[in-house]
């Protein structure tokens, strides 16, 4: 059973997404803002995110929203910034017991809603900028997670494969930019920023609970009145084939090295056979049955962990290990046999099978969870239309083994990215 | 088979309690709507369980990290592996090892019975041979490097080596290249035959499911047990902490730090204590707290601080960590607050809006089926129940904190542990 999304275009490239569903305990409505990713922007959009969750023309300090949301039963804002291929998501999500669960009778449901409003459209301003301090303090904190990604090496080792991979196209540019880029930003230029988010953002709004999403609606596209809608859309750069392979080491003081490949898949959306690249991904390395888990971890014992991922909107597989430093050749050659076996069309019917019900099992357990149901359309933002997890999973099962065959011939390797311990 | 409901009047929501004629406890949980179903096989067994005696026999003393080991190899058994099993019911399969216990699980939205089957099977057979240990050696061994490699890993560690001086809870649950050098299949054999003894274990089950389907695979695949004595060994452990602050340079762009509050562990926190606590943690360190504007007014925390109780077997603990670019200003500032608390008293107002907070968390975590699954093996290894956890917090009182927070956070039995960065 999959919970059916109604939608709403309630503004030009404005979105009410709506998901009625009593099972949960909570509801959660989330604003998510898609900009075109550019090395101008992106930080400062990144900023402009903390800084609009942390305060609004209501609740102008950020110890008042806290204490607010708090006594809404825990009521959780959030923010997110990601990219999906050359685009760029702005997430502030706010979500709360639903209204059956608390203690006397308030309707947390509607004045969460309208919060969430508040921050993005009448955030904390006093003469065409945002607070001095508000924005210090945010660009302090956004300079932490920039280091901090530092301090995880997986994390860093994936980040400086798709750098270093990507250093001639957009994707390239990081989520949240440069350091000095959110340096240049100042309470005058966030205005700007905001003002343009705006305008140019196109607004994908997600509603999951019990209670009627009508008001929220509504409250939502009020706000919209008045603003001059300028919807910008990119399309995402892909790169179909490889050239010569790169190859970069760093070193550094490390008990483990890290081993990152970046392959180009040839097939991204809307490609037909985007579903088989994405059977073929899952059968290389996405289960705890595939062909690196089998052969890499446990015939070879070279890892605790070896898996791949595919991003279908960049049309990227990326493959990502941890081994002893003398073992590195020894993985690599490990993982492109197991490639090279899938090209020749070695997989079973057993993996076909297996993987298949892998996927389709871990589809219909996103149906299960509130941000889960959410990402599932999250997830199809660029797809040509949301379908059903029902509709993705038949296409799946669909996939024949020829079809896997020829996705796996079309992956070609473009850098692989080792940080060796010294 | 006595079949016990367990319903909430505040939520709404009721699960079952089984004593099965094997000796396990069983617990399930229907969700209605929901697709998948959710379940845990776990054992009271984990890294600290290294000393002990059986029927009040000769004391055993196990190499560390046998337990993490010992979790890896059950998935293998003489005509496979479990995960290739699990494969041909699209069943989504895991394990983990904690201080305390060792948890088998699988997630599924179809083929429940048979995934159900497949899990009670392994667990219940083993199969080591000196081939199949020595091959988990390089793969262990690269689990273990990793989190030598993790600056979160370490800072707790390094600071749980400070606050206890004889319990193994400071010892590193996959233990060392040294220690797993040591483990032999005789030893495997050894501890499963103690501790993989249904009376010692626990099966927990979440989401499309019915009691039914639950006890005829139950019924089919347990094997009945003869109940042991175990006795668990821990050096008695001093009330103070060994040292107050520890620091470890690493290849981190931003420092970390844990201050870790030594409490008493004389015995475990009951319902009431627990969710006490809870509020009270929330109270001092949630967002909402004047300590926490403080700490970010003078750039001492970001947005990765976060607060635990950190509780088991002999070990009782309080958490305040997170990055930061001055740890030692940051953990003087959280001590000065909770002085200053201890001195003038909690404000009632904090105490609503904290309340509130835990008690929409605790709700909220009934959503998951995993989070359900996992809640209830806990606390059913220390003695808790899951709904009068959350009946507690709602009936919590501004008295109730107050007298906890008397009882807890001595300012003078603290470790501060620090990872900084390389020079």
């Amino acid at each position: 059973m999959m919970t059916a999304i109604n939608r709403n275009e309630i503004a030009k490239g404005v979105f009410f997404n709506s998901i009625k569903d009593n099972r949960f305990k909570t509801m959660k409505i989330t604003a998510n803002m898609i900009v075109p990713l550019t090395k101008e922007n992106a930080s400062a959009n990144a900023l402009l995110c903390g800084v609009l969750s942390h305060s609004c023309k209501a609740y102008p300090d950020f110890t008042e929203l806290s204490r607010k949301l708090s006594s809404l039963y825990g009521a959780d804002l959030g923010t997110s910034v990601r990219k999906i291929g050359d685009n760029q998501i702005l997430r502030i999500s706010a979500s709360a017991l639903d209204d059956r669960y608390v203690f006397d009778g308030d309707s947390v449901a509607l004045e969460l809603s309208e919060l969430l409003c508040n921050v993005i459209f009448e955030p904390n301003l006093t003469n065409n900028a945002f607070s001095e301090t508000d924005v210090e303090q945010e660009k302090r904190q956004l300079l932490d997670v920039i280091d901090s990604e530092f301090n995880d090496k997986r994390i860093y080792a994936n980040g400086q494969l798709i750098k270093n991979m990507c250093s001639d196209e957009v994707f390239g540019i990081k989520r949240f930019g440069t350091a000095e880029k959110i340096k240049e930003c100042s309470p005058q230029s966030l205005f700007d920023t905001w003002k343009n988010l705006l305008k140019t953002a196109r607004f994908e709004i997600m509603y999951v609970g019990e209670s009627s999403s009508k008001k929220a609606e509504e409250v939502f596209a009020n706000a919209f009145n008045g603003i001059d809608r300028q919807p910008q859309f990119v399309n995402t750069e892909v790169v179909r084939e490889a050239s010569e392979p790169k190859h970069i080491i760093e070193e550094m003081e490390l008990s483990q090295s890290k081993l990152v490949m970046g392959f180009r898949a040839g097939t991204s959306i809307p490609d037909e056979d985007v579903n088989a690249t994405r059977l073929m991904c899952a059968i290389l390395g996405g289960t705890a049955s595939s062909k690196l888990f089998c052969n890499v971890r446990e015939k070879q014992s070279l890892c605790y962990y070896c898996s791949s991922s595919y991003d279908r909107v960049k049309g990227i597989i990326t493959v990502d290990s941890g081994v002893e430093g003398d073992n590195i050749k020894k993985a690599e050659q490990g993982i492109l046999n197991e490639i090279e076996e899938m090209k020749k069309g070695n997989i079973t019917d057993f993996e076909m099978n297996a993987t298949k019900m892998a996927i389709v099992n871990s589809f219909y357990s996103t149906n299960d969870t509130v941000g889960g149901i959410e990402a599932w359309y999250i997830n199809q933002l660029f797809d040509e239309k949301f379908q059903s997890i029902e509709e993705i999973s038949n296409a799946i099962n669909a996939v024949t083994k020829e079809q896997v065959i020829a996705a796996a011939q079309k992956i070609t390797l473009d850098t692989v990215y080792v940080l060796k311990n010294k | 088979m006595n079949i016990q409901e367990i319903k909430s009047q505040r939520i709404g929501d009721s699960y079952f309690k089984i004593d099965h004629p094997t000796g396990l406890v069983i617990y399930v949980y229907p969700k209605e709507g929901y697709n998948s179903a959710y379940a845990i096989f776990g054992t009271k067994y984990g890294s600290i369980n290294t000393n002990f005696s059986v029927d009040e026999g000769n004391q055993i003393t196990v190499p560390d990290g046998i337990a993490h080991y010992l979790e890896h190899k059950l998935f293998e058994s003489e005509d496979g592996d479990a995960f290739v099993r699990y494969a041909k019911t699209g069943a989504n399969a895991n394990a983990y090892t904690s201080f305390e216990k060792t948890c088998y699980l699988f997630s599924c939205t179809d083929k429940f019975d048979e995934s159900l089957e497949i899990l009670l099977d392994f667990v219940q057979d083993p199969y080591f041979t000196a081939q199949t240990v020595a091959k988990e050696q390089g793969i262990i061994g690269q689990e273990i490097k990793m989190y030598d490699d993790s600056p979160e890993w370490r800072v707790m560690f390094n600071m749980l080596e400070g606050m206890y001086k004889n319990h193994p809870v400071k010892i590193d649950i996959a233990g060392t290249v040294e220690t797993i050098a040591e483990i032999t299949a005789e030893k495997l054999y050894e501890v499963y035959n103690v501790f993989y003894n249904l009376n010692n274990m626990v099966l927990c089950v979440a989401g499309n499911v019915t009691v039914e389907q639950v006890l005829k695979t139950a019924d089919k695949m347990l094997k009945p047990c003869e109940k042991h004595k175990i006795n668990n060994y821990f050096e008695d452990e001093p009330y103070e902490i060994c040292e107050p602050y520890i620091e470890q340079s690493f290849p981190v762009s931003m420092p970390l730090f844990n201050l870790g509050f030594k409490e008493k562990a004389d015995s475990m926190l009951d319902v009431q204590k627990l969710a006490y606590t809870y509020i009270l943690l929330a109270m001092i360190a949630s967002q909402t707290s004047p300590l926490y504007r403080e700490l970010l007014d003078n750039n001492l925390i970001n947005s990765s601080f976060s607060y635990e109780l950190f509780e088991g077997p002999g070990y009782c603990s309080v958490i305040f960590g997170g990055e930061s670019r001055a740890p030692k200003q940051a953990a003087e500032t959280i001590k000065q607050y909770i002085s200053k608390l201890k001195n003038d008293g909690l404000d009632e107002a904090d105490f609503e809006i904290s309340k509130k907070s835990v008690y929409g968390d605790a709700v909220s975590s009934l959503n998951s089926v995993s989070s359900i699954s996992n809640a209830i093996t806990d606390y059913h290894f220390s003695g808790i129940e899951l709904f009068s956890y959350i009946d507690a917090i709602a009936d919590a009182t501004f008295e109730d904190i107050s007298n906890r927070l008397s009882e807890m956070l001595d300012v003078n039995n603290c470790t501060l542990s620090v990872i900084r960065q390389e020079e």
